[in-house]
């Protein structure tokens, strides 16, 4: 009711709230010039230096992460050479030790053989003692009991 | 109190529908909405040459500023329009905001009844139908440049699309746009500065001011949705109508 009433009085006397005069087009040309300044001022530099930072970034994102890639493949190759380094160490002991082994049952052998040995001629010259003994005493055992068959024979005649 | 003398003291305090007018040869221009506009957009550019007098890759100081408001336009113009088309259109729609959004803020924080005019008074140039109706003229030639840039004159085939029974209400589509647009805009600001007006009228200290602070969010809000819109029909006759053949 109060807007009637201004609107009414606005229109009798030139103006009011809906008063479309050459102000409009001046303020979209004033707006489209602002584009232009703005564009060239503002949005195509802010635009750029952005992008650039955002490539800047991206590349040396990139650039790490090569590194990063370079060090770890590193530290697979130390790895893996280590570990190979390790069963290489692994099989020299092994074949240390079996060398070792080796020499000690080799030496055994023949230590054992030599005793072998000693011991098959000492029962050998045991027993050739034991069938000279034997034989000695089987012809002790003979003349005495030639002797005594003689006194016996002897003392009876 | 009779109604007459109420609406007395209201003309006089609100001076709704007074302009300042300015005669340039047979045309009048209202002059308190050019200079108020004039001040916003030296406000923007102000801004503008300081932040970006020395762009770096790190930014410092304003260039934080103005790279934050970039990206905040460029999101509006990306949401609406794409990905894939949003770059040649980021200065139209972010100038849209800017300047609504400064203008709108210039309204409701300056004090520009201390600037006495001959006849009419300084507020924020979104207050005048003739800026928003300028604007949403521009956006919508804006959509018909985006359309036939895009497509050619099959821009038009989007009339008859789906059927060409519904080529009325498609045409009346371009008279409600800008109709729409530019009548929110005005509506919303000159409620604002009419409420605050009655409000300081009535209680001069401290009431008006939890008001004061809810229009400066309702002045943002109103830029944004009038360079959203713009965006989205900008980015609607990109893609055409309905979105039907031409998802490539």
């Amino acid at each position: 009711m109060l807007f009637q009433i201004l609107l009414a009085a606005e229109v009798a006397e030139k103006g009011g709230l809906f008063d479309f005069d050459a102000t409009l087009p001046l303020i979209a040309i004033q707006f489209l010039l602002l584009v232009a300044v703005l564009n060239a001022l503002f949005y195509e530099p802010v635009t750029r230096t952005m992008d650039s930072r955002s490539d800047y970034i991206r590349t040396t994102q990139a650039e790490a992460q090569e590194r990063l890639d370079k060090v770890m493949a590193l530290t697979r190759q130390y790895e893996t050479e280590i570990s190979q380094a390790r069963l290489k160490a692994q099989q020299l002991i092994a074949e240390a030790e079996a060398a070792a082994a080796r020499i000690r049952s080799e030496k055994l052998a023949v230590v054992q053989a030599e005793l072998q040995g000693k011991l098959e001629t000492a029962r050998i010259q045991l027993e050739e003692e034991k069938q000279a003994a034997l034989s000695q005493l089987q012809q002790q055992v003979d003349e005495i009991a030639a002797q005594i068959l003689q006194k016996l024979l002897g003392s009876a005649r | 109190m009779n109604l007459s003398f109420f609406s007395h003291i209201f003309l006089a305090e609100l001076e709704v529908g007074h302009h300042l007018y300015w005669h340039l040869g047979k045309f009048t221009v209202h002059g308190q909405v050019l200079i108020t506009s004039w001040i916003a957009i030296a406000l923007i550019l102000t801004v503008v040459v300081l932040g970006t007098r020395q762009l770096q890759r790190e930014p410092a100081g304003l260039q934080n500023f103005v790279e934050y408001a970039l990206e905040f336009v460029q999101g509006i113009a990306r949401a609406q329009i794409g990905e894939k088309n949003f770059r040649p259109w980021v200065p139209y729609v972010g100038t849209l905001f800017l300047f609504i959004f400064v203008s709108n803020w210039m309204g409701n924080l300056f004090p520009w009844k201390l600037i006495p005019l001959p006849e009419g008074e300084l507020a924020s140039p979104t207050n005048d139908i003739n800026t928003t109706a300028g604007l949403a003229l521009l956006t919508s030639g804006m959509y018909f440049v985006a359309g036939i840039s895009k497509r050619g004159l099959g821009y038009f085939r989007k009339y008859i699309e789906p059927t060409p029974v519904l080529l009325p209400i498609n045409v009346l589509e371009d008279f409600t746009k800008p109709l729409s647009l530019s009548f929110r805009l005005f509506g919303n600001i000159l409620a604002e500065e009419l409420v605050i007006a009655v409000l300081v009228l009535l209680v001069p200290l401290f009431i008006p001011v939890p008001v004061m602070i809810l229009f400066l969010f309702t002045g943002a809000i109103q830029a944004l949705i009038f360079s959203t819109l713009s965006a989205a029909y900008i980015g609607e006759a990109l893609e055409g109508h309905g979105g039907g053949e031409h998802h490539d």
